[in-house]
């Protein structure tokens, strides 16, 4: 195993302004020594799912450019928002796509989970769909601590969405800290 | 008489789900009306600056103005990955930001189709609580949850032959007309 862990971050928001994408991108700051955090490629342009198409004409080259960097990474953390009590479908449906890749990317890979909400629960409703998912996936799915923020709007900088909460940036940083033994340990 | 929307969440031409909604209207009691929704495919992945730059695409109108005019909604749906297809998930993710949200107080029931042998109801049950979300009248019993699908469906044909699914299915419509009825 490499010193530097190679962790990648799949952010389940598209909008420019999205806390949960401006999440995502300051995680560097706040990860182990040992670990790297890097964005993943981006799933925006992906079709939606029909098997129709994938026999037609195989997998798209941006999924596969997400599966090729999903297999290449030690874990992955998603970070997202929750939509209508469960899983954004924009991000679902780039799960669905490769998850149908042979050598089926998130097979045996650490996952760690984190969310952004505007309301008190933080996304907590949205991060057990992810735990379900994760099952049929066979993804190491990290434990805890769990990491959710609630009251977004209170604890981002309005113009340069800079996270600012102590607390929340504590429960980070013992949540990647966590997850860096965890990727050390089911990768022997 | 009620009128029902029926909305797939696979897109293949060869889908148990798809087979499932066209042995429907066979099944329905009299004076049910079922419609196909417009299709989901041709949504894009929900974007909130988009929503907000160029306001809501006519694939997710279409979709919003179908259920606001129909008495019921049934939703036949794979499970993809232990829970919802994304694609069906962002069209409800789309349509959930209209105002005048089209499924607020609206009946809906739930079918899915699967090989295996829990038959989709994991994906039901998160549907549940996404529909709860949106303020939807969830019918509650009986449930259609159709295990093992290629036994069940000619495969040729796509014809429903499995006695007992059948008589499952006509049970959950006629409830679900009684349901539409009660909460008018």
């Amino acid at each position: 195993m490499a010193d530097k862990l190679n962790v990648i971050t799949i952010a389940g928001s598209l909008r420019k302004g999205s806390f949960n994408a401006a999440l995502a991108r300051q995680l560097p700051k706040w990860a182990p020594e040992g670990m790297s955090i890097t964005e993943a490629p981006p799933w925006a342009d992906f079709p939606t799912y029909n098997a129709d198409d994938q026999n037609a004409s195989g997998f798209p080259a941006s999924v596969t450019a997400l599966a090729d960097a999903i297999r290449a990474a030690d874990g992955v953390i998603i970070v997202s928002p929750e939509y209508n009590y469960g899983v954004p479908g924009g991000l679902k449906n780039a799960v669905d796509w490769v998850s149908r890749i042979k050598d089926q990317p998130f097979k045996d890979k650490p996952v760690a989970i984190q969310s952004v909400a505007g309301g008190p629960l933080g996304g907590g409703r949205v991060q057990y769909q992810w735990r379900q998912i994760c099952v049929f996936l066979e993804a190491l799915a990290f434990t805890r601590p769990e990491v959710f923020v609630g009251m977004a709007a209170q604890k981002f900088d309005e113009k340069t969405l800079e996270f600012k909460d102590e607390a929340g940036i504590n429960f980070i940083k013992q949540q990647l800290a966590g997850f860096e033994k965890f990727i050390r340990k089911v990768e022997g | 008489m009620p009128n029902v929307l029926v909305i797939c969440g696979s897109l293949r031409k060869g889908s148990f789900n798809a087979m499932l909604t066209r042995a429907l209207p066979a099944l329905a009691p009299e004076g049910m009306k079922l419609t196909d929704a417009p299709r989901v495919d041709t949504i894009p992945h929900y974007n909130y600056d988009d929503q907000a730059a160029t306001g809501f695409p006519p694939s997710v109108t279409a979709l919003a103005d179908a259920i606001r005019a129909a008495d019921g909604v049934i939703i036949v749906s794979p499970e993809y990955n232990w829970t919802i297809p994304g694609t069906l998930k962002n069209a409800i993710d789309w349509v959930s930001r209209m105002k005048e949200q089209p499924f607020k107080d609206k009946p809906v029931a739930l079918q899915s189709c699967s090989g295996a042998l829990l038959g989709g109801s994991r994906m039901q049950y998160h549907l549940r609580q996404c529909l709860t979300s949106i303020d939807a009248l969830i019918f509650g019993r009986p449930e259609v949850i159709v295990t093992f699908a290629p036994q069940k469906f000619d495969e040729a044909t796509g014809e429903l032959k499995d006695q007992t699914t059948r008589d499952m299915i006509k049970l959950q419509l006629a409830a679900f007309a009684k349901f539409m009825e009660r909460v008018k």
